[in-house]
């Protein structure tokens, strides 16, 4: 008993490093690290024509009933969160009039032309669709010093 | 319709509850506010946002915790990220505006218990409504005996509720309901298959902000969808209506467009006040009781930005009017802004203060106003306490505009906050930074206040760099004043840019000559929550690869130089700056800056245009209106006190999302509470209440 019960801890130890190394691996993606494609947020630019500018302005600076989304005050209400979260409110939440009505690849391209505007740069692969996926690419405003 | 009353499941108790506390009222003829209640949306009808309240002070600011919370993320079909509203506390309950449905709430002010809630399904109308979401608030009324609540639905029904209960008045209008888009002296219409016909449904026109009671008048404005891409020159117009707070009744109704044979006709010239729309009152509307008068803010007539087609001054667009409360009739109005071009909309409740001029008492009301002027007027006469000349402004030369050769400019007190763009405005961190921006500026057309639009051209001008116009200056929250110093406090946004160009309108877009817009860009209307995004949109844009959007902005800090947002002291004795400091913490973006590294720069404050404030004995308070992550707080924003005299910050506590409502204060069994609403971003809607710590603790 008392070995089983050392295998179960020692079990659980790993897999508990495991995660913790998943983790540690994951906090290490940003937005600055190419996370999407020109391709993508050409396709998301016609997706936010479409469906956003007409609150969100043609620029994506916003308008009196509508918040920017791009400059400061845009990135500082998303610093530090993921773009799972920006996905999620995107997802649940847009466009306002008919909610949860863009496919997961529309929110996914749309979410590419917000980065691409916001001057993050582009990869070689494409967003992830999957809220969980993208959770663990943090949105951060600060580029690190090694992107320089 | 619902209303649910929750507490414990019991309406007997609830009504047991709510009586219990009701005795006092009862036992006297006529409902008094008290000073330690907050009866009306900005504290009371004068548009004041005071309580001479002082157990939280600058001595125990810090000290405050939350003593209450409540999401509003059920109360409508979806999340809302823009709460708006500013909760009343009367006789011992607080109520308010929430959620997506725009239910109305029922509180215990001590512990935020939902006592009732009350919504109403509006289906398609609502689902059509210019002004959606939860709105800025509600009104009480009572007479000693019964309680009442008003509020508008989004599809723009007033709603009569019982304050006990949260069930509507059935002696009310129709079962508690009045049908706003009847009776209105107009039938309600829409664009429907290139016709405009009537259309309750459709028919555009609503209101977000909270009514006003007065006595036993209950007044309502009414607001549009988002003027700078019309689809036509004709739309509704923004009447304002007196009801019978006991019936229901329509008492009296104002024509802010002004019909054949009433004063202001003359000033729509080409028949044009038979067709032009909108001229609403979609703010906070102020009352002095005791005088009998009611001040209404007039915001711009159909279109924002290009008034080609309604050549004239147009009263009483961007006017300030004084009505009889019993009657709705004129008794004097004062533009602001003639032939109104730059939605300089009279956007926050005029601000009533009984003051001293030269040693002589003056009875005056003090508009802010998004140009950062205030225009301060002997509210019984509408005389200007210190002259407002009529001073030349630029005539500009958009094809088929009109144009007033001259604008009234007040010679006191100055500006509060910046109402053109000049070199000297722009960013000047680092002599680069100045270079970038003079770059970006040449692109547009500079000027002073009332510098008219241009069309947009792509070898220039893209447009007129404008601030103080659509969201600058002051806006909804308004201001603050301090009736026993007699000094105003207004919150203004300082570097809230907004370009305006104009474009030719193409036909299967809008009747209108020009509309706002980019040269070379697909034409895009602007539409405001609620509107259908997929019906009659414009054809699919030309691609365009995005280096091509130009951002009002070097190396993402913000084209003019800080202070970004600011509170301001104007003592209305005197008509002078007491004194002004920058609102809010500086920036991420600006903090954070590798171009600034090293550099020492003062707190810049915010570009915010939503902040209200808010007055007690001893401080201003008032929150932030963006999300900063510094060493000292988590992501989130603060809520910041100010000692009222000096303009000196002496506390601050902490919030998860920005200040999207004003702050308001009460006093309940001997503890003071403010109540703020947050929401914005990731953040979805909360009020949240604060008070001191109790004793012992």
């Amino acid at each position: 008993m008392k070995k089983l019960i050392f295998l179960l801890g020692s079990a659980l130890i790993v897999s508990s490093f495991c995660v913790l190394r998943a983790q540690e691996t994951a906090a290490t993606r940003s937005v600055w690290d190419g996370v999407f494609t020109e391709e993508q947020a050409k396709r998301g630019e016609e997706v936010y024509h479409k469906q956003c500018a007409s609150c969100h302005g043609d620029m994506l600076t916003g308008g009196e009933s509508a918040p920017a989304l791009t400059g400061g005050g845009f990135q500082a209400n998303w610093n530090g969160l993921t773009l799972g979260d920006l996905f999620e409110r995107i997802r649940k939440t847009m466009p306002q009039t008919k909610p949860n009505t863009l496919t997961r690849q529309q929110n996914a391209d749309v979410l590419a032309f917000m980065l691409s505007i916001n001057k993050f740069p582009a990869g070689k692969t494409e967003l992830y669709r999957q809220a969980e996926m993208l959770k663990e690419i943090r949105f951060e405003t600060k580029k690190p010093a090694d992107k320089n | 319709m619902f209303s649910r009353i929750v507490k414990k499941g019991s309406m007997e108790f609830v009504c047991l509850a709510v009586l219990v506390s009701l005795i006092p009222a009862i036992a006297s003829a006529q409902y008094q506010p008290r000073d330690t209640e907050w009866p009306s949306y900005a504290a009371d009808t004068a548009g004041t946002r005071y309580r001479p309240l002082d157990q939280i002070n600058a001595s125990n600011f810090n000290d405050l915790e939350i003593a209450w919370r409540i999401k509003t993320d059920s109360f409508g079909d979806r999340p809302e990220y823009k709460l708006e509203g500013t909760p009343l506390m009367v006789n011992g309950v607080l109520y308010a505006t929430a959620g997506s449905r725009r239910a109305v709430i029922a509180l215990d002010p001590e512990t935020g218990e939902l006592l009732w809630i009350h919504g109403e399904h509006e289906g398609k109308r609502g689902g059509a409504a210019p002004r959606q979401l939860s709105g800025r608030g509600l009104a009480y009324w009572s007479d000693g005996k019964d309680e009442r609540i008003f509020y508008v639905t989004p599809g723009f029904r007033l709603i009569c509720l019982d304050a006990k209960t949260g069930q509507r008045v059935p002696s009310f209008g129709e079962n508690g309901i009045v049908d706003l888009k009847l009776n209105d002296d107009q039938t309600i219409s829409a664009w429907n298959n290139g016709q405009w016909v009537p259309d309750l449904d459709t028919g555009e026109i609503g209101i977000q902000s909270a009514p006003v009671v007065a006595k036993d008048t209950v007044i309502i404005g009414a607001a549009f969808r988002e003027g700078m891409t019309p689809r036509s020159m004709r739309n509704n117009k923004g009447y304002v209506r007196g009801f019978d707070v006991r019936t229901g009744k329509r008492l009296w109704i104002f024509h802010t467009i002004p019909n054949k044979g009433e004063f202001g006709y003359e000033t729509w010239d080409k028949g044009s006040a038979e067709y032009t729309g909108n001229t609403g009152v979609w703010t906070q509307i102020s009352v002095d009781q005791q005088l009998g008068l009611v001040y209404l803010p007039v915001e711009s007539p159909t279109s924002d930005f290009y008034g080609g087609h309604r050549p004239g001054n147009n009263l009483f667009g961007e006017a300030l009017v004084c009505v009889d409360l019993k009657t709705g009739v004129r008794k004097w109005s004062f533009q602001l802004v003639h032939h109104p071009l730059w939605d300089m909309d009279i956007s926050s409740a005029p601000i009533l203060a009984d003051i001293t001029v030269d040693g002589k008492p003056v009875k005056a009301v003090a508009q802010p106003s998004k140009q950062g002027f205030l225009y301060v007027f002997d509210r019984v006469t509408g005389k200007p306490i210190w002259p407002i000349p009529e001073k030349p402004v630029e005539v500009g030369n958009v094809p088929g505009e009109w144009y007033s050769p001259t604008q009234p400019i007040p010679s006191k007190p100055p500006a509060y906050s910046r109402n053109g763009v000049s070199i000297d405005d722009l960013i000047d961190f680092t002599p680069a930074l100045r270079e970038q921006a003079k770059e970006i500026a040449s692109k547009y057309h500079l000027g002073p206040v009332f510098t008219p639009p241009t069309v947009s051209k792509l070898e220039g001008p893209l447009g007129t760099l404008t601030m103080g116009t659509a969201s600058g200056g002051t806006n909804w929250p308004g201001g603050s004043y301090d009736p026993e110093t007699h000094i105003a406090y207004l919150y203004a946004c300082n570097s809230c840019i907004e370009p305006i160009g104009l474009v030719e309108a193409p036909k299967e877009v809008s009747d209108l000559r020009y509309i706002a817009g980019v040269a070379g860009r697909e034409v895009q209307i602007m539409r405001g929550p609620g509107e259908n995004a997929g019906a009659d949109s414009p054809k699919p844009p030309k691609k365009r690869p995005a280096s091509q959007y130009v951002r009002l902005e070097v190396d993402g800090l913000p084209l003019v130089k800080p202070p970004y947002g600011t509170i301001t002291a104007i003592n209305l004795d005197k008509g002078e700056i007491v004194w002004q400091i920058a609102h809010g913490e500086t920036p991420d973006v600006v903090r954070n800056s590798e171009v600034l590294k090293g550099m020492n720069i003062p707190r810049t404050g915010q570009e915010t245009y939503n902040i209200g404030t808010l007055v007690t004995k001893s401080l201003v308070i008032a929150g932030e209106g963006q999300v900063t992550t510094t060493a000292d707080h988590p992501r989130g924003a603060m809520l910041r006190a100010y000692d009222k005299a000096t303009g000196k910050e002496v506390g601050a506590v902490y919030m998860p999302a920005p200040q999207s409502g004003s702050p308001m204060t009460y006093m309940i069994h001997g503890k003071q509470y403010i109540v703020v609403a947050v929401s914005g971003g990731p953040y979805s809607g909360e009020y949240i209440a604060y008070t001191l710590p109790s004793a012992g603790e």
